[in-house]
């Protein structure tokens, strides 16, 4: 059976008070969830206190400041810091977005900030996606062609099918709509979820690759696909207003064409 | 249960278009009837046509819960002989709904 209870020592305990000593009316509270392998402490929620005039307009600014100023065993990932690597995937203000494309100012109140949800924990802010690579892996997400010589000469693509790709290729597979998926949640051992699927798509409308027959016939699973209920949380999370329910909704749409 | 993933998303989706207008039916005739005497109603009931949607309507619902059904199965129950039973289960209960309304059919038709 899907486990709906929280195990005990995932529960939740209030964590760490770090106050900000200057008067400043600009003061915004982070609340961070720390959690980390090397203790058997239960998860907690540390509060921190930053004056956002003397701070980056985005939430991985402030999370960085922390970091750098406050608390250096915060941990997190990051690297472009301009929504293109998709490192900085947390689950901010109850939904899962890229912290360095999330201004701070977008968010009234104090700033929550967890891990992507229903994932494996490493530490802090830091999830464990390699069922998630592993799954991508599957779909083969790479040109197939059949004849090996082809491989050598130029692959021409009309403008029509390149068209064909947009919507699809800009997916940096940050994991923020698989994790927004109440059925990824509940399947992710067997469903792909929605950012796999998105990438399988690409390929089953890239009119270059010659696989088609082959891949849609591997996503004919009760699980792999069909398990996509059209919640359209994918959709509502992706911070590159992507649209993984549309690329659901085609795949299942070619595999009933076939 | 019906064959491929694909087979089963085809039905749910077939079975779900054809109710549509079967329902919509259905309640312009509960209201068209409502008031009336129960003998008039007895004899609308009697008539090939009315027999012929019960049952189309009857069967087309269940096939359709049941695909429904099913889907819930898959989501949240992971243990394989757990949901052999259920579904077992669940089978057996529509069967049965099936037989009552075929008999209910045939009450109306002989009394």
């Amino acid at each position: 059976m899907v486990q709906f209870n929280l195990p005990n020592n995932s529960k939740l305990t209030d964590g760490d008070y770090y106050k900000l000593e200057a008067e400043n009316k600009s003061i915004k509270k982070f609340k961070i969830y720390r959690w980390s392998p090397e203790d058997d402490k239960n998860p907690r929620m540390d509060t921190y206190e930053i004056d956002i005039d003397d701070c980056g307009p985005m939430v991985l600014d402030a999370v960085m400041k922390i970091k750098n100023e406050v608390d250096t065993s915060l941990t997190f990932r990051r690297s472009c810091r301009e929504g293109i690597c998709g490192s900085c995937a947390m689950n901010i203000d109850g939904t899962n977005t890229l912290a360095c494309t999330k201004a701070i100012s977008d968010v009234k109140g104090d700033i929550k900030i967890y891990p992507l949800p229903h994932m494996p924990v490493i530490k802090d802010l830091v999830t464990n996606l390699k069922n998630l690579y592993k799954q991508l892996k599957s779909i083969k997400p790479w040109l197939i062609k059949q004849k090996q010589e082809a491989t050598d000469t130029e692959n021409i693509q009309s403008r029509n099918d390149r068209e064909k790709l947009d919507g699809l290729y800009e997916c940096i597979l940050c994991a923020c709509c698989s994790t927004s998926c109440p059925s990824y949640w509940w399947n992710s051992d067997k469903y792909l979820g929605p950012a796999v699927l998105l990438q399988s798509y690409r390929w089953l409308q890239d009119s270059r690759d010659e696989e088609r027959k082959e891949r849609l016939k591997e996503l004919d699973d009760t699980f792999k696909v069909y398990r996509c209920h059209t919640i359209m949380n994918c959709t509502q999370a992706c911070p590159k207003g992507l649209n993984p329910a549309k690329a659901i909704a085609g795949i299942k749409q070619m595999i009933a064409q076939q | 249960m019906l064959g491929s993933a694909k087979n089963a998303w085809k039905i749910h989706r077939l079975t779900t278009i054809l109710l549509i207008p079967l329902i919509i039916y259905l309640f312009l005739k509960i209201i068209h009837f409502s008031g009336e005497p129960y003998v008039l109603i007895l004899e609308e009931l009697r008539s090939m046509w009315s027999i012929l949607f019960i049952l189309i309507f009857t069967v087309l619902g269940l096939i359709h819960m049941r695909v429904g059904v099913n889907e819930i199965l898959e989501d949240y129950i992971h243990d394989e002989s757990v949901k052999k039973i259920i579904n077992f289960l669940i089978s057996s209960f529509f069967l049965l709904i099936l037989i009552f309304v075929c008999l209910s059919m045939w009450l109306i038709l002989i009394f």
